[in-house]
């Protein structure tokens, strides 16, 4: 099989090369589904158009630069809150998946109890949390904890279960080794499985990023000046809702866009899959 | 050749192949004659593995005829599914059903392809699965079974549809060695039967004993070709010399 | 308040919430299905024009942040002139969603089928539709099991973007906020719900990973 030009993906491999009545069908079949693909786009610009959201007023703000400072302020709120909350996940997450690996029996459970119940509850109910029941206990938090720590908190659940795959990848035979060695199980951990671990799982992690992005849009909620909050600001100013929030969205789908391709980059660099 | 009256069961005329700036087939013309076994051996990267599977349509060609007992090879939908289902092959990676149990590998084809009814097919089935020697395995998923023991029941999955000619492409490359005879030993089985086969290999016991034609390849081309005493003693171009010297000892 | 006196106050809305999450979670996690499949049938046709606007469709809804997504739904589609009621537009947020990951989820599990599979079920004359319905769909389907879990976990808890828009009954995060708003419901308050997420997240993935043992295929 050396002599195959390309490895073809299951998507091409599903269909053969075609002979010429097939090749005939899919340019037929190309032509109609190409004219229909335009005639939705050209539906929904339409409909944009008889509505008037193509008016010049709704779109003019985005030539001003102020708009965009305004923005580029609310999503540098953004990425605060998105690092914050990854870099806690990430501490959580490790200490949630090394409890639950240690071996001691009811640091596992708890651990294993936790992991679960963060992955199982929504983040907009631990936002609540942090909104409106710890206040009650007379805690007081400045908005950009409010929404960084459950957000942090979400995520801590599933970056546990990612470490924990990346732990379980690396090869038995190696602890084994290690204790053969006569090294501690503590150490193995630390020195020989946790650096390899973190190598088949940084894909992930990063990919992961995207789920925190996405649960930053909730600190309208708190009232956190993130891009969101900073967009709906814009709107009551400009009065401009459909084109404002079509452009808030385009940013988010970028973003998280460019994260997901980073993921993949990686993990294609270092051979790695990527665990969802 | 000794059948040259009679129609081959295969014939490649002119074939030629390209994959991008590569030429990997060049003027192909061969013969199969009925009850023939021919071996194709050649470095790796010679085509050999190509030319096997463009005798079914699973490669392409860019020139040339493909021919199956006198008619050309049809170039898609039923009647080439049809001529397919007349020609067996064998891959190197078994390429069993993952989700379906050996017998329904096996029945997979008759039931569905030549419309047999499901008792017929399995009696058929466990049939040829004893005559490779997994009977007792029928019921197991293929993941469950040794390479060796895959690649016999992939011999039986093509059996079961009764095949004119069958295409060996390099069925022990991916097996471990203590596995091959055991898939060798079908092989020949086979051969003895009076099946006409294709084998592209590596084997060149198999080839020196059971083939009645060596073909060897080298860059996309028939270099040679003859009997296997004569190729293997005496072979005549250097291409062929050095090849058969590279691989000697192993 | 302890446990018995929002039980006692709360208890009926508690209900209805949950009960509401959960017909919203099966109700979604139906369509998320059917328009998954779609989509993925989209992205594997042999015509260039449906696999781009699949792979695009992908692309926005697996990106787009949940409530991005519903704002735009409820408050831009009405300038468009087209209005649905509030818990319509939810169950539409996340079935645009939840379908972009379940195409993706679709299309791994037809990429662990190796191309060998499909050569030989060629060589042995089944017709492209034979294989696709033999060969492909089967195993698609089975190795979809385990993300489809998680995926219809996640569209439970998507279900929770329903508290961001004045829904009548409110669901299990909307009954929170409003049963705090009024009263210091504390963290109890917090935990029914919580619990009620939780839980149900245990028992779709008990199941789902029972259905997964049973169907998964070795390799």
């Amino acid at each position: 099989m050396s002599n195959h030009a390309k490895p073809l993906s299951i998507r091409d491999a599903l269909y053969e090369q075609p002979g010429p009545r097939t090749r005939r069908r899919v340019a037929i079949g190309t032509a109609i589904t190409a004219v229909l693909v335009i005639v939705g786009i050209g539906l929904i610009i339409r409909q944009f158009y008889i509505t008037g959201q193509l008016a010049p007023r709704y779109w003019t703000f985005l030539a001003q630069p102020t708009t965009w400072r305004f923005l580029l302020q609310g999503f540098r709120g953004t990425i605060s809150v998105a690092l914050a909350a990854g870099v806690i996940a990430l501490v959580l997450g490790a200490v949630l998946m090394l409890g639950r690996t240690s071996g001691i029996k009811p640091v596992a459970a708890v651990c294993r109890v936790v992991t679960d119940f963060f992955r199982g509850v929504p983040s907009l109910l631990l936002i609540y949390f942090f909104f409106l029941v710890v206040p009650q206990y007379g805690i007081r938090l400045s908005s950009f904890w409010m929404i960084t720590l459950p957000v942090a908190l979400a995520a801590s659940g599933v970056l546990a279960e990612v470490l924990r795959a990346g732990v379980n990848a690396v090869p038995r035979g190696q602890v084994e080794a290690a204790l053969s060695l006569g090294m501690r199980p503590g150490r193995i951990m630390m020195k020989i499985v946790l650096p390899q671990a973190i190598r088949f799982v940084i894909p992930s992690l990063i990919s992961q990023l995207v789920v925190v992005v996405k649960d930053t849009t909730l600190a309208y909620v708190v009232s956190y000046p993130d891009l969101m909050q900073n967009a709906r600001v814009l709107i009551t100013n400009y009065d401009a809702l459909v084109s404002m929030y079509f452009t808030v969205a385009v940013v988010y789908i970028l973003v998280n866009f460019a994260i997901n391709k980073l993921s993949a980059l990686v993990a294609e660099r270092l051979g790695v899959k990527i665990i969802r | 050749m000794e059948h040259v009256d009679e129609t081959p069961v295969i014939e490649l005329r002119h074939v030629d192949k390209h994959y991008g700036d590569l030429h990997v087939l060049r003027d192909i013309n061969l013969k199969i004659a009925r009850g023939e076994v021919l071996v194709v051996i050649g470095p790796s990267g010679s085509g050999k593995s190509t030319m096997c599977r463009t005798i079914n349509r699973l490669e392409t060609i860019d020139s040339g005829e493909v021919l199956i007992e006198g008619k050309p090879l049809p170039s898609e939908g039923r009647e080439l599914a049809a001529m397919r289902a007349e020609l067996g092959m064998v891959f190197q990676q078994f390429n069993l059903f993952a989700h379906k149990t050996i017998l329904e590998n096996v029945t997979m084809g008759p039931i569905e392809v030549l419309h047999m009814k499901r008792e017929e097919a399995e009696a058929r089935a466990m049939e040829l699965l004893a005559r490779v020697g997994v009977a007792e395995q029928a019921n197991k998923l293929p993941a469950q079974l040794s390479g060796g023991q895959q690649q016999r029941v992939a011999i039986a999955r093509s059996l079961a549809m009764n095949p004119k000619a069958m295409m060996f492409d390099e069925p022990t490359s991916a097996l471990d060695p203590e596995m091959i005879n055991e898939v060798l030993d079908v092989m020949v089985e086979l051969a003895r039967g009076g099946m006409t086969m294709v084998v592209v290999t590596h084997e060149m016991n198999f080839a020196r004993r059971v083939s009645d034609r060596v073909v060897f390849m080298a860059d996309g081309q028939i270099v040679e070709q003859g009997a296997p005493d004569e190729f293997f003693d005496h072979p005549k171009t250097k291409r062929a010399q050095d090849f058969l010297n590279s691989i000697k000892g192993h | 308040m302890g446990l018995s006196e929002l039980l006692s106050t709360y208890g009926q809305d508690y209900l209805t919430a949950l009960l509401t999450t959960w017909w919203m979670t099966t109700v979604t996690f139906a369509f998320v299905m059917v328009l998954s499949i779609a989509i993925t049938v989209m992205r594997v046709s042999p015509l260039r024009p449906l696999r781009v606007v699949g792979d695009f469709y992908v692309q926005v809804f697996r990106n787009i942040p949940g409530v991005a997504l519903l704002i735009i739904i409820v408050y831009a589609l009405p300038n468009l002139r087209l209005v649905l009621d509030y818990t319509t537009c939810v169950i539409v947020t996340v079935i645009l969603m939840g379908s972009a990951f379940g195409s993706e989820n679709f299309m791994s599990g037809i990429n662990t089928i190796g191309v060998g599979q499909i050569e030989a079920a060629r060589s042995l004359g089944m017709t492209f539709g034979q294989i696709i319905w033999k060969i492909v769909i089967p195993q698609a389907l089975r190795s979809a099991v385990l993300p489809m879990t998680n995926l219809l976990i996640a569209v439970m808890l998507s279900t929770s973007l329903g508290s961001q828009v004045p829904m009548s009954p409110d669901e299990l995060t909307g009954i929170v906020s409003y049963i705090n708003t009024r009263s210091t419901g504390g963290i109890l308050a917090f935990l029914i719900a919580a619990i009620g997420y939780a839980g149900t997240a245990a028992v779709i993935a008990f199941i789902g990973n029972r259905l997964d043992k049973k169907v998964r295929i070795l390799r």
